[in-house]
């Protein structure tokens, strides 16, 4: 298991790190978390579930469950690529989506399957190797158009770290027909776009989301897999007005969105 | 020097019809309505229609989306069942529990479909609703509270219900409750049957009583129902299974339910072997946390699991992070739809805060609160703030509240406690389209009634997804949410000396001279003693000056500033770069004002905060609106967002100052009155983007609960309520006093001879007072027959006293500076002049008068005509009541003039009987017979009254809101009707809107309109009038439990129906034989604030008058049906939508803009005055399209502007008169109905006085007069306002300028009171130095106001007397500019 590779990253203020990763690797053996083949994500949620969630409108209820059609169950636990190389190699967004969603909750532990979805600190057991692995994949088979990467540029540079302008540039969030500019959350999944196309948004996939808020896609975006994806400089496009004079400020700014620096949170989960 | 001529109306001459195509784009800039409404066409363009699209109604969803029909290949038996719900988190499960069961069952095939309560509403809905139900065999009903769409549910299932195979009804309204039927049992008889289950039942005065009883019912019973044999008893449990499986609410539950269900009690699967499972039953409370192996009951073993957790770091599970209670609903997590639920416990814990998130299954969470969140040991609070994720009071949910018990709960647990909301009528973009925002009956449930428990910030953070019905976290409002949270709970954690407060004063009209304005309060000196006050307590208040004279040099910099230098004092220049980086929706202020930094507070490179730092409190200015100044926006804007220098203050407090909390200091300010939905605001409201993260405090005066509601739910503040001043009765002055003495000595010697010519020197006297427009008075040297000698000096007798009891605030109140004893005693007069039947207290008077053989209400009414005697008489009874009163208080009182222990005072005087003060004292009057016991109860509750009265809590409560406690919740109002309003320092809320009007009000109303009625048939050839202009204000209908909108009713002949909670939902006509008149018609103008508080009432009102319009009656005694009839031919529309009649601004638009307009001297002519009050007074809300929002409907409007034959308006209470706010005059519509009317006759203006126990209806100018003589004009009032320096010249000249607007909106104001008041202010040289050296820039002002005045053509006056107003204006405006000459 990747010793809580969130330690490392991002967060300035926490002086545990020792000591939580020896917790981690005490109290839960690497192998526990992807080798054991579950039978199934707890019937009940699977079916129940399932008819609810093809027709919410906000990016809804994806997370709890898995798709039924596209995955058998002894297959459905163990962490495997085929699937969802398979699906991509076809175009097959909407059942790739659905098993990137599917592969997040296996790596991130028993519980998560249990549940049926991710919380967003169990992101930091997920492996650098393994999250990278399924980034590559989409980046792959969408010429660098969708994959968690490619929304973090997006997220970091052109949204300045702001979910509302992010959901907007990748397409996830309308704008509605008032006078006052306001956005919704698109409806899952007849709102979003299945295909590759020119006009399909940069970043558009794979979906993660806003039903619980954006703590989870923001755990994904910073988790070390996706450290190398720099913050430069400046930013482009509506955000050009978006830096104080203040160099030390400009500093901090450029590493946080200023409500988070303001607020002093602490992230080390 | 600036030219006098030009300087009050400089405006460019522009005509109002050229203004409109300039300024179009304005009108629609902050609506958030949808484009395609927008017509090109100019003319239409004008009409603004809202969220309208479909049926008019607040929600479009339809149940189509929850139908499922089965395939059935099998041909099983068809079950179909058809559900009503208001809690959307059953439809998933229930669709999840359905498709399982046809995916497995062999034995029956299920069809379903589902409603929302709220979509009953649609016709069309409601046919197919009961077309289902012809047919089906199951009908479920769940927490069904809203009487109209219970009704409808009732009448639907009523039909059906014997054929029914089972009918389920879950907590609701007693009638739907009684539809309840399975097999053998039934509640038909709920409520009246005497057997214990019944009994069990019924509900019970305490609280939720209802619905708790019912789940100590689901607890207890099956254990005893095992153990009877009976099919009675076999049916009873099986409905309690049926309730233990609803509330248990998973799919597997449900799913075993509807199994139970079909196999009992539909016919063709009787005896059918189908197998289902006992309910798997969950805590009925507990806490939960998403990650968390199981649901705990102990909060202990929660705190120990969460030390466990491998996800989170030592620092969260350590003792050094805020922690945040969080209180769930139970169906949301049995039922499985909790995302919002989990999006805000992950938002607090990325946050760095530690959440205890308790359930309750039950209605009451006060028990669930007090045992998991309160240390068993220590008592203290195991968390620093909560936050309430229901919605609902914290008991009682959507049915009987008990809000003494939660704030008992509350008050224990000690720590802020805000309410946020999940959408329940609406989905999410049904609430994004909408101007109101949230549904009114959400409003109602959820944020007027959680208020009342002290809960704070209605966030809506969660939205309702059409299909899935699961509600799901809005990202933007989550992370407001959780921050604020986290920021009340540092409130309780930081220690004071670290604190950082920010004190924001306000300058009302912008104008130098009014820089910490607000409402009866004395703003420099009040922050001077909490200063004080606070920096003695802990907190670093370095560097504060010595007086609070030199604390408004500081801030104003110099009162008679240097032309060059700065008006005020900079605390901080902030560049453009850094004010966009630091306000994220600057960009969406430029369509409005440009880039930045405009040219408002800014110097043109910076944007300027102006205030002053002391240590970690930052006292600073709040920028005003910015367009008071503008005619163009003022006329056309619905709404204006706020200015670059506006966004910048908060800015700068919120991300520079880096405030722990802002302090709004008095009434009241522009932040809550920005444009955004009314309630229930998004991203993009600007309230909410404004105040963003810092936890509000607003002091706020205790008699305006309706405004303190506006800042409360458009700027999340905790309002903490101050004390008007200590009231006195105006008395009397100059000729006014003479004439006093005068009749004094008429009455003894007018059996002398001399009687005559005392009656000429009164009659001459009163006539030099201009008393000859109040009182008919005969020409002087008139020979008077002696009998009518006696009328005539009764007539100015009672005019007189009328003037000399009349009470006012004198001076301004000092936080902190509770009036003395001595200072109550007027209150306390006017306390005790009042019956309150309801707690068994007769008044003093009444008292008083019983004892001399007279009935008080006689007096009254012959003391109003004029008869010697009873004026007389009630001239000794006020007498002896002031005398008891004093001698009371005096013994309550030590010999610094503080009350001392009023308790122990008060039972050693009622264990003495004999030395009781008030008795000593009634002894030597003509009144020495009183009633003793009588006489006891009330001078019991006096004296409670007087505790609270001088009780000094608001610094007290302003600390515990610093320190992050529990502030506890108090009615606002006023004091002398309501004294639950005392103490002061309370934070403050309205009332349930459903709530009005009462009983009682309505009694009250019924006089106030025969006697306005009456007047009016008097004063126009004994006509009735056909239509009446009125006004209706939160403040007065919250402080009279809805007086006025009882009035409105009464004109149109209709009585309210309350419900069975007492609720008022509901109108009946009354019969025309039973009114005895004809139905007047009316045109309701509904203030701003009432619109945000009561679009409940306005809803009622308006399907009152639609109701009314479609009576079958002659059109001679239904003026209403009359109008609506003409109007409906002449504007080719039926009479339904013709009679339209309750009208109001746009949603988030408040007051016509006249008072702005007249205020800042902005205005060209009065048309220009009535075109403002036209454009933007004509929204109606319309009870057949509630979803619609406010919708323009002007030419109606106008329409029956024009028949009005009178306007009318009330005062309530004595501490707010005509002249005293700007919002009276803002509001009249006299001098427009006019020019409206096709005869141009001026319609007669009335005012309605509630404010004493005889209640008046005067004419306006009567009214004007009396204001004049009792405030501007009379020296006990200026020298009261004068004492207070700084602030009491503004108090002056305000009065001034709220005269010349009644003369611009009415003309209704005598020359005599701008000449008296010339002769008092300005010909006075001593008084004229007094004002210009205490406030040059308010003085200024109100020399520019005479100016205005004579200009308009209001007063007439000597040539004289204006050159000396142009010289006196030059002169002090050099001195204000510093030029020397």
């Amino acid at each position: 298991m990747a010793p809580n590779p969130l330690q490392s990253l991002h967060y300035h203020h926490h002086h545990h790190h020792s000591l939580l990763r020896l917790q981690h690797s005490d109290s839960q053996p690497t192998s526990s978390l992807f080798l054991k083949p579950r039978t199934s994500i707890s019937t009940a949620t699977n079916t129940s579930l399932s008819l609810s969630i093809s027709s919410s409108s906000s990016t809804t209820t994806t997370f709890s469950i898995s798709p039924t059609t596209s995955i058998t169950p002894s297959a459905s636990q163990t962490f495997s690529l085929d699937l969802l190389r398979q699906h991509l190699s076809t175009q097959n967004l909407r059942q790739a989506d659905e098993e990137t969603r599917r592969l997040l909750i296996v790596l991130a532990g028993e519980a998560t399957q249990k549940r049926g979805y991710v919380f967003f600190s169990e992101v930091q057991f997920i492996s650098e190797k393994d999250l990278k692995a399924i980034d590559e994949l989409w980046k792959q088979y969408s010429n660098n158009k969708f994959g968690y990467s490619i929304q973090k540029r997006i997220w970091q540079k052109n949204a300045g770290k702001d979910f509302t302008k992010f959901f907007l540039k990748v397409g996830w969030m309308k704008k509605l027909d008032t006078e006052v500019v306001q956005y919704n959350y698109r409806s899952f999944p007849n709102e979003f776009i299945w295909e590759l196309n020119d006009d399909t948004p940069e970043g558009h996939l794979p979906l993660t989301n806003a039903l619980r808020g954006t703590q989870l896609l923001n755990s994904i975006l910073n988790h070390p897999a996706f450290e190398d994806i720099k913050e430069e400089d400046e930013v482009d496009g509506e955000n050009k007005h978006g830096k104080p004079d203040n160099g030390l400020r400009e500093e901090e700014n450029s590493s946080k969105p200023l409500s988070k620096r303001l607020f002093k949170p602490n992230y080390s989960f | 020097m600036a030219s006098l001529v030009s300087s009050p109306f400089t405006l460019p001459s522009l005509k109002a019809d050229q203004l409109s195509s300039l300024s179009q784009k304005h009108y629609f800039l902050h609506s958030f309505l949808p484009k395609k409404t927008i017509q090109t066409n100019p003319k239409s363009s004008m009409k603004v229609k809202c969220a309208a699209i479909g049926n008019g109604l607040f929600t479009q969803t339809t149940p189509e989306v929850r139908r499922i029909v089965p395939e059935n290949n099998q041909n099983l038996p068809t079950v179909k069942i058809v559900y009503v719900v208001l809690e959307a988190q059953y439809q998933s499960s229930l669709t999840a529990a359905v498709q399982s069961l046809n995916e497995n069952s062999k034995f029956a095939s299920y069809e379903v479909v589902g409603y929302l309560v709220e979509e009953l509403r649609d016709e069309s809905t409601y046919k197919t609703f009961c077309k289902d139900l012809e047919d089906a065999n199951i009908f479920i009903g769940s927490l069904i509270f809203v009487e109209e769409l219970a009704l409808k549910v009732k009448t639907a299932v009523e039909k059906e219900r014997d054929r029914l195979d089972a009918v389920l009804v879950f907590p609701s309204m007693p009638e739907v409750m009684r539809l309840n039927k399975l097999g053998s049992f039934s509640m038909s008889q709920l409520g009246q049957s005497k057997s214990p289950f019944f009994q069990l039942l019924k509900r019970k005065k305490q609280g939720a009583g209802f619905a708790e009883s019912m789940l100590k019912l689901v607890r207890t019973l099956p254990k005893v129902l095992k153990y009877l044999p009976s099919d009675k008893a076999q049916d009873a449990r099986l409905y309690i299974l049926s309730l233990q499986f609803w509330l248990g609410g998973s799919p597997d539950n449900l799913q075993n339910f509807l199994k139970m269900i079909s196999v009992s009690y539909v016919p063709a699967l009787k005896g059918k072997k189908i197998e289902y499972s006992d309910p798997v039953l969950f805590l009925d409370n507990g806490i939960w946390h998403p990650l968390a192996p199981t649901m705990f009951d102990d909060v202990k073993e929660y705190l120990n699991w969460y030390g466990t957790r491998k996800d989170a770091n030592e620092k969260l599970k350590g003792p050094n992070v805020p922690v945040i209670g969080l209180i769930l609903q139970r169906s949301h997590i049995v039922t499985g739809d909790d995302g919002h639920y989990v999006a805000v416990i992950m938002e607090l814990e990325a946050r760095g805060a530690k959440v205890i998130p308790i359930f309750a299954g039950a209605l009451d969470f006060s028990g669930p609160v007090e045992r998991f969140l309160i240390d068993p040991v220590t008592k203290k609070p195991m968390v620093n703030s909560v936050v309430s994720l229901t919605g609902f009071a914290l008991v009682g949910g959507p049915a009987r509240q008990d809000h003494p018990r939660a704030v008992e709960a509350l008050r224990k647990l000690d720590v802020p406690y805000i309410v946020a909301l999940p959408l329940v009528f609406q989905t999410t973009e049904e609430w994004l389209n909408s101007t109101l925002g949230l549904h009114p009956i959400q409003v109602a449930l959820q944020v007027a009634l959680p208020e009342l428990d002290g809960g704070m910030e209605p966030i809506v953070f969660a939205g309702r997804d059409p299909r899935t019905g699961k509600s799901h976290a809005l990202h933007k409002r989550v992370e407001q949410l959780c921050t604020r949270a986290i920021r009340w709970a540092e409130l309780k954690r930081k220690s004071k000396a670290e604190k950082k407060l920010a004190i924001t004063v306000f300058s009302f009209p912008p104008d130098k001279g009014n820089i910490g304005t607000a409402a009866y309060l004395n703003v420099f000196s009040s922050i001077y003693s909490v200063l004080k006050d606070l920096k003695k307590d802990g907190y670093n208040v370095e560097g504060l000056p010595e007086t609070s004279e030199a604390l408004i040099e500081d801030i104003i910099h110099d009162k008679e500033a240097q032309f060059s230098s700065p008006n005020l004092n900079i605390a901080y220049k902030m560049g453009v770069r850094e004010y966009q980086s630091l306000t994220p929706y600057a960009t969406a202020l430029e369509e409005n004002w440009g880039k930045p930094p405009g040219n408002l507070n800014s110097d043109g490179e910076n944007l300027l905060v102006y205030g002053k730092q002391y240590g970690n409190v930052f006292i600073g200015v709040q920028p005003t609106f910015g367009y008071e100044g503008d005619p163009m926006r003022l006329l056309f804007s619905k709404s204006a967002s706020p200015h670059h220098g506006f966004a910048a203050y908060y800015s700068f407090v919120e991300k520079i100052f880096n405030a722990d909390a802002v302090l709004h200091f008095g009434t009241h300010g522009s932040l809550e009155f920005m444009p955004g939905k009314q309630v229930g605001m998004s991203d993009v409201c600007y309230p909410d983007s404004l105040i963003g993260n810092i936890p509000n405090v607003y002091y706020y005066a205790a008699n305006n609960p309706s405004e303190a509601t506006i800042a409360k739910r458009r700027s999340y503040a905790n309002t903490i309520s101050y004390l008007t001043p200590p009231a006195e009765n105006a008395g009397l002055y100059k000729g006014l006093k003479q004439l006093s003495e005068l009749i004094s000595s008429y009455q003894s010697l007018k059996d002398t001879g001399r009687g005559p010519q005392i009656v000429s020197s009164i009659i001459s006297t009163a006539k030099q007072c201009n008393l000859d427009k109040d009182v008919e008075l005969p020409d002087e040297g008139e020979e008077i027959p002696a009998k009518e000698r006696d009328l005539v000096v009764g007539k100015v007798y009672s005019k007189i006293m009328e003037i000399e009891s009349r009470l006012l605030p004198c001076g301004l109140h000092v936080i902190g500076e509770p009036p003395s004893a001595m200072e109550a005693v007027a209150t306390l007069v006017n306390i005790a002049a009042l019956n309150r039947p309801e707690d068994g207290i007769s008044s003093l008077p009444t008292i008083l008068a019983e004892t001399v053989g007279q009935n008080i209400e006689e007096v009254y009414r012959g003391s109003d005509k004029g008869i010697l005697k009873d004026v007389e008489l009630l001239r000794q009874i006020t007498e002896a009541s002031r005398g008891a009163i004093s001698a009371f208080v005096e013994r309550t009182t030590n010999k610094k003039g503080q009350v001392v222990d009023v308790t122990n005072k008060l039972s050693s005087i009622l264990g003495f009987g004999i030395n009781e003060p008030w008795v000593q004292y009634l002894s030597n009057t003509k009144f020495y017979r009183a009633d003793r016991e009588k006489l006891r109860t009330l001078f019991q509750f006096l004296g409670e009254c007087l505790k609270l009265v001088v009780a000094d809590n608001e610094l007290g409560s302003l600390k515990q809101a610093l320190e992050g406690k529990y502030v506890e919740p108090g009615p606002g109002g006023d004091p002398i009707r309501n004294p639950k309003v005392l103490p002061t320092g309370k934070n403050i809320h309205a009332l349930d809107p459903q709530a009005i009007p009462t009983t009682a009000a309505m009694q009250s109303a019924k006089v106030v309109v025969d006697r306005l009625i009456e007047r009016q048939k008097a004063d126009n050839g004994g006509k009735y009038p056909e239509t009446i202009a009125l006004v209706l204000w939160g403040t007065d209908n919250i402080k009279t439990y809805g007086e006025s909108l009882a009035q409105v009713l009464w004109m149109i002949g209709v009585k309210p129906v309350a419900d069975t909670f007492g609720r008022v939902n509901r109108v009946e006509p009354v019969s025309l034989e039973e009114l005895g008149r004809p139905r007047i018609d009316v045109v309701v103008n509904c203030s701003g604030v009432f619109r945000d508080l009561f679009i409940n009432q306005m809803n009622l009102l308006d399907r009152a008058v639609k109701m009314v319009a479609e009576l079958d009656e002659p059109a001679d005694q239904n003026y209403v049906r009359k109008h609506a009839l003409e109007q409906a031919e002449a504007l080719g529309i039926d009479v339904r939508e013709a009679a339209t009649r309750v009208f109001s601004n746009a949603s988030g638009s408040y007051s016509s803009n006249i008072n702005l307009a007249v205020e800042n001297s902005s205005w060209n002519d009065e048309n220009q005055l009535q075109d403002m009050y036209l454009s933007r007074k004509s929204f109606a809300f319309d009870c057949d399209a509630p979803g619609a929002g406010m919708m323009e409907k002007r030419q109606v409007f106008e329409m029956v502007l024009s028949t009005a034959d009178a306007t009318f308006q009330n005062l309530d209470s004595s501490e707010i008169s005509l002249t005293d706010v700007s919002h009276y005059f803002d509001s009249d519509p006299t001098n427009l109905v006019q020019n409206l009317r096709k005869d141009k006759k001026k319609p007669s203006a009335y005012i309605a006085d509630t404010t004493t126990a005889n209640a008046q209806v005067r004419t306006l100018s009567e009214t004007v007069r009396l204001d004049a003589r009792t405030k501007l004009l009379n020296p006990k009032w200026y020298e009261g306002m004068m004492s207070s320096g700084y602030e009491g010249v503004r108090e002056i000249e305000k009065r001034l300028t709220n005269t010349v607007g009644w003369s611009a909106t009415s003309g209704q104001v005598d020359n005599w009171v701008y000449e008296e008041a010339n002769s008092t202010f300005i010909q006075d040289e001593e008084m004229l130095n007094r004002l210009i050296s205490t406030n040059p820039n308010s003085f200024r002002k109100l020399v520019q106001t005479f100016l205005e005045a004579n200009g308009r053509g209001y007063w007439e006056t000597s040539q004289e007397n204006i050159e000396k107003l142009r010289q006196l204006y030059s002169e002090v405006e050099d001195k204000i500019e510093g030029i020397d000459r």
